[in-house]
């Protein structure tokens, strides 16, 4: 077995403790992780509401369920995995709903509230804003056409930057299945994005 | 257009298939022998190298929409999962049996869930602090703390634990914050130690985020900077992307050129190393582009055009370097 780096020592220790009922040491875990679980919602989701529900779900069903962790995968896997299955059944049900969740009409028109909520965006080089204006539209709109798993894959791998293999696991599938799921979502985008590419 | 990934490329592809597997190839999917014959093909064909530079914008162009959640956002989504977990626990508990003890406890801090014993827990709290109040402070050691503290002037508290004394008596440890408005100058050395401070609460990211862009303002203070440089470890990447700007005008300064060195080499967030490469080129001397640079700086992004995985920080570090004639790698 692979030795355990410090980091890991510490986190299975806060684990441990929050096992036995450490309030502290669960709310401590959960600032390890909550970052990156909300910018995952918030990316899949754009809605900074339904990411807010998912965050509390989320940690509220890893609360629950703490006990019956036995550390046969990493802490991070177990988390992503409740967390990417919240995010799937929130997909699904908009993709039924046909729901648009981050546009609403305003007096000046359609808004885009995901701009609104955007903090630490890309600025400063005209040649990026060149490109993106179009582009970033257009880019919105694939992502919308991507069915639930090729969204969430394609989201793991570009902006989690986690490898396939991981994404299997957190996926409960293979790295052949994540990676034919990557490969159908950037064919889609290269057809949809063909003048740029 | 193939629907499924085929994982088989052979020796004659078309430029089709490979252009398909560009965005794998680029990802670092592809197996050692897909790999190898994307490779064999971009070296034969114009074309498709040119295609691929293309896909590589694209996929640098997709960072552009990614979103970072709005530490206001983060700080209410941990103040309700607080909440919500001392719900959880305190259901949890009803159900337990519980010593007289805990009960007790439960009533005083109202988190029994009985309806009746919270008015009880507040009237057993008042005449409780009605005979400490009545205690001489000098006698009532670590209850004159209390006393002072808790009971006569407006605070903040919170009972952090109540044990009973072997004499009989009742011990209650307040955890308490006592409000006060102060208002200055970020130009008064004695009110920046304030926000200096606040922008190190490791309990509030949101308070950090907020008080460094304030700083922002007043980066021409040593004592600012220096905090500026120290938030660009901060764990939350709001508060390192903040920082980033207020050091934006000091670009040239050795302290500040080290941080952003250490922020390019080491920072996780691909959106601050690649700042931190607008901040280290900026100021450019168009006629001795060399001297703007130091070896250090040089060699941290030939470091990083062999180790960096996002595209777009690799394409700006090449750039900086050809445009001082540097070598893109190493040797």
């Amino acid at each position: 077995m692979a030795q355990k780096t410090g980091g890991q020592l510490e986190e299975t220790a806060l684990i441990r403790a929050a096992q036995g009922g450490d309030r502290a040491a669960f709310e401590q875990l959960v600032r390890a992780y909550d970052q990156s679980v909300l910018r995952l919602a918030m990316n899949l989701l754009r809605s900074p509401e339904d990411a807010q529900d998912v965050y509390q779900e989320a940690f509220l069903r890893v609360f629950r369920n703490l006990d019956k962790f036995r550390f046969d995968c990493s802490f991070h896997t177990w988390l992503y995995r409740i967390v990417t299955n919240l995010c799937l059944d929130h997909m699904r049900k908009r993709k039924v709903r046909k729901e648009e969740p981050t546009i609403v009409t305003t007096t000046e028109g359609p808004l885009d509230r995901m701009d609104a909520v955007i903090e630490e965006r890309v600025d400063g080089d005209p040649q990026r804003f060149l490109f993106s204006g179009e582009l970033r539209k257009r880019v919105k709109e694939v992502l919308a056409e991507l069915t639930p798993r090729e969204r969430m894959v394609f989201e793991l791998r570009h902006y989690q930057g986690l490898r396939l293999r991981r994404i299997g696991e957190i996926l409960g599938t293979t790295e052949e299945a994540a990676k034919n799921c990557l490969f159908r979502a950037t064919q889609k985008m290269r057809a949809a994005l063909g003048d740029f590419v | 257009m193939t629907g499924l990934y085929q994982g088989d490329l052979h020796p004659n592809d078309s430029c089709a298939a490979v252009k398909d597997f560009f965005p794998l190839y680029l990802y670092n999917e592809l197996s050692f022998d897909e790999e190898e014959r994307v490779e064999s093909h971009l070296d034969a064909c114009v074309e498709c190298s040119q295609a691929l530079e293309r896909q590589r914008e694209v996929q640098m162009a997709l960072d552009n929409i990614a979103v970072e959640p709005a530490p206001s956002l983060l700080r209410s989504c941990r103040e309700e999962l607080h909440y919500r977990l001392v719900e959880e626990e305190a259901g949890s508990h009803s159900g337990a049996k519980r010593g007289w003890w805990e009960q007790f406890t439960d009533m005083l801090t109202g988190r029994s869930g009985s309806g009746w014993m919270k008015p009880a827990g507040a009237l057993t709290l008042v005449a409780l602090g009605f005979g400490l109040a009545r205690l001489p402070l000098g006698t009532a050691g670590s209850g004159g703390g209390l006393f002072q503290a808790g009971m006569m002037e407006p605070s903040a508290s919170r009972v952090r634990y109540v044990e009973p004394s072997s004499d009989g008596r009742v011990q209650v440890v307040l955890d308490e914050t006592r409000q006060r408005i102060v208002s200055g100058a970020l130009n008064d050395q004695k009110f920046r130690v304030l926000l200096l401070s606040a922008a190190k609460d490791p309990s509030d990211p949101g308070l950090r985020a907020e008080t460094v862009e304030l700083l922002n303002n007043s980066a021409q203070f040593s004592d600012v900077r220096d905090a500026l440089v120290s938030a660009l470890k901060d764990q939350n990447a709001g508060v390192r992307l903040k920082a980033m700007g207020g050091l934006r005008s000091f670009a040239e300064q050795p302290e500040v050129r080290l941080a952003m060195t250490q922020v390019l080499l080491t920072d996780t967030n691909p959106e601050m190393r690649s700042r931190a490469i607008d901040l280290l080129t900026k100021g450019l001397a168009v006629e001795n582009p060399a001297q703007s640079y130091d070896r250090q700086v040089i060699g941290a992004m030939q470091e990083i055009m062999q180790r960096e995985s996002n595209a777009y920080v690799r394409q700006r570090c090449k750039t900086a370097l050809e445009s001082v004639k540097a070598s893109t790698e190493t040797y």
